[in-house]
């Protein structure tokens, strides 16, 4: 059966949300204003901590943007059928999810106005030129894709082009955790595990994300999605949340084993106060255990309010993973004197403390804001959403019972 | 290639920072400045210093020794916060050495902060962009100060002439000298980064005085055994005191 794309209508509620998307953009714009024109000693930023909140919703939104292709490479390079009709979305998605991610990362810099330096002069060796290529051409390649998939003389070469995104999309997250990953002097960092663990981070929020943005489309439009849709969605959620466990464990475990990281895992696992609380309750517990619940306890099956919680819970829990790797990393002190401690009058050798402001939310929360309002504006504009995901259109089995019914 | 740096004498060092404050008064007036402050004045000052003493402890009280570090950018032969930096507002100087950051390129990423494990790197909040020591490149080649000023603010500012300042690259430079002959260390050189500033080690000097050396042996009222037992009379010493 072809799958029908159509525009939503641009109604009262669509103009209403559309309003409060902007209102939310032009707050964080007035953030970014009153930080940068004060300069960033009015953020809970300093020398210590020089990436705050900002970048723990810029970097997850970014880790989250390659994630949420998944469900269009599942069905260009993999060749899964139900995921065809999903595609225009996951692409639309990831684009909107990088756009957002990325203004909040540029508005968090200290000169956002030298934007320009950054795209004109590259230092090859340095990991942070690789992710600016790799971000521009995702939005490229991803936009490409994203044209042949929506038109049709350009159908043809969706398969090639879905191949291109996905191995883009798999370099671009092995470069974002690399940021980290190729870290020495910190010791949260320093493993090469963290770029396969940011790849697997990325499925998890960026399906989560997807998750929730398609059932609030398809319940504020009208339109029906069946459960042979979500239950497959639901069951990926729940191999990908599994993995970031499986992955955050074996970090962990592995950094435990070395007595040079013991310290920083004490203080992540232990005696951390807020990160081993984010790491423990919100991490794990109400970000994993209890999503992991949600998705395969029997009693949630055919749920559709347990798999959003699910959805909801993951991201917070990834936003709170995503705080503990940066800002936790950031909070445990420089070890330049292995086995002593040291003090001085200007904070050395002592855990960092870190506060954020409203500002620094406020243009976090911006990011989303114009993640969402990419997203509505193009899925009024073009025709992206499938006009129905219901069963007697997505499952094989009720199309064939159909089929032989007439 | 001439390398500059500094080397730095824990034995004598006091922990006075003075140091800090002419670093913080030369390169806040200066070419480097200025240096946000935020807080000053009091007892935990916040802001932009490019030159701090960390302090720690060795041994179990009560048995401890204090040892004051002062530490600044320390000019890495293989400077890891080079290569991060994105646009190359961070490098390295051919001619001498000295690991500089320009202020029209950086765009605040910050990450050059993250990469240095020495936690040499500055925010300078207010500017917004990257700061660190420069080994105040803006007086050693300037030519209408006399030649015995040109060097780093903090080597002049030391009252124990802790600071030792140099080519050590150039074997017969006092900086290479003393770490050649005073056991000179690098601060954690097991990252491979090569730190080009020095530290010399905290060394005891200790004095050993026989019990034969508090008394006169060459008493000469004593060798001829005149006196026995401590004399109100006069002696010889009460005549030469």
């Amino acid at each position: 059966m072809k799958t029908t794309y159509t525009q939503i209508e641009n109604g009262k509620g669509f103009w209403s949300l559309l309003l409060l998307l902007a209102g939310m953009i032009a707050v964080g714009l007035a953030a970014t204003f009153y930080m940068e024109h004060n300069g960033h000693w009015v953020t809970g930023m300093d020398n210590q901590i020089v990436w705050g909140m900002p970048h723990v919703f810029a970097i997850f939104l970014i880790v989250a943007a390659s994630g949420a292709l998944n469900v269009a490479s599942i069905g260009s390079v993999f060749g899964r059928k139900m995921y065809k009709p999903l595609a225009p979305l996951s692409a639309l998605l990831a684009v909107a999810l990088l756009v957002g991610g990325l203004a909040v990362l540029v508005l968090d810099l200290g000169r956002p106005d030298r934007l320009a330096v950054a795209m004109t002069t590259f230092n090859f060796k340095s990991i942070f030129t690789w992710n600016v290529i790799l971000y521009n051409g995702f939005l490229l390649i991803v936009g490409i894709y994203l044209w042949t998939m929506l038109e049709k003389r350009m159908n043809k070469h969706k398969d090639q082009v879905g191949i291109v995104a996905f191995v883009w999309r798999l370099v671009l997250t092995t470069g974002t955790g690399s940021i980290f990953g190729w870290l020495v002097a910190r010791q949260a960092y320093d493993a090469a595990i963290l770029a396969p663990m940011f790849v697997v981070m990325s499925f998890s929020f960026g399906l989560a994300f997807y998750l929730l943005v398609l059932l609030a489309t398809y319940q504020l439009t009208g339109r029906e999605v069946g459960d042979y849709v979500l239950n497959r969605l639901k069951s990926l959620l729940g191999v990908f949340v599994a993995s970031v466990l499986y992955f955050v464990m074996v970090y962990h475990f592995t950094n435990l084993y070395a007595a040079e990281h013991t310290g920083i895992e004490h203080f992540i696992l232990l005696n951390g106060g807020i990160f081993t609380l984010l790491f423990w309750l919100v991490q794990i517990i109400i970000g994993s255990l209890v999503p992991l619940a949600l998705i395969y306890a029997p009693q949630f099956r055919q749920n559709r309010s347990a798999l959003t919680a699910a959805a909801i819970l993951v991201l917070l829990g990834g936003l709170a993973q995503v705080y503990v790797i940066l800002i936790g990393g950031q909070a445990y002190p420089l070890i330049n004197f292995p086995g002593y401690e040291v003090s001085s009058t200007f904070a050395d050798g002592i855990v960092n403390s870190y506060v954020p402001t409203l500002a620094e939310f406020l243009l976090g929360f911006m990011g989303v804001a114009i993640t969402l309002i990419m997203v509505a504006v193009a899925i009024a504009a073009l025709r992206i959403l499938p006009s129905s995901l219901a069963d007697k259109v997505m499952d094989p089995h009720a199309l064939v019972a159909a089929q032989a019914k007439k | 290639m001439t390398q500059l740096a500094l080397v730095i004498d824990l034995n004598v060092c006091v922990g006075c920072h003075a140091c800090v404050t002419s670093c913080k008064e030369w390169n806040t007036s200066g070419v480097a400045g200025p240096l946000f402050d935020d807080n000053p004045y009091d007892a935990n000052p916040t802001g932009t210093f490019f030159n701090r003493v960390q302090t720690f402890e060795i041994g179990t009280f009560p048995k401890t020794e204090t040892v004051h570090f002062p530490k600044s950018c320390l000019h890495c032969e293989d400077p890891p916060c080079v290569p991060v930096c994105p646009t190359g507002a961070s490098y390295k100087r051919r001619e001498d050495g000295i690991v500089l950051v320009d202020y029209d390129k950086c765009i605040g990423c910050k990450y050059c902060s993250w990469a240095c494990p020495y936690g040499a790197r500055e925010i300078d909040e207010q500017q917004r962009v990257m700061k660190k020591c420069t080994l105040c490149v803006d007086r050693l080649y300037d030519a209408s100060l006399p030649e015995s000023e040109r060097k780093p603010s903090c080597v002049l500012a030391c009252p124990t002439q802790a600071r030792i300042y140099g080519d050590i690259h150039d074997a017969d430079s006092a900086a290479s000298m003393a770490i050649r002959e005073r056991g000179g260390y690098q601060l954690m050189p097991e990252w491979g980064t090569q730190p080009a500033n020095h530290y010399l080690p905290r060394r005891k000097t200790e004095l050993h005085i026989h019990a034969d050396e508090l008394v006169r042996s060459d008493n000469p009222l004593k060798k001829e055994d005149i006196r026995k037992g401590p004399s109100r009379e006069v002696n010889l010493d009460d005549w030469m005191f």
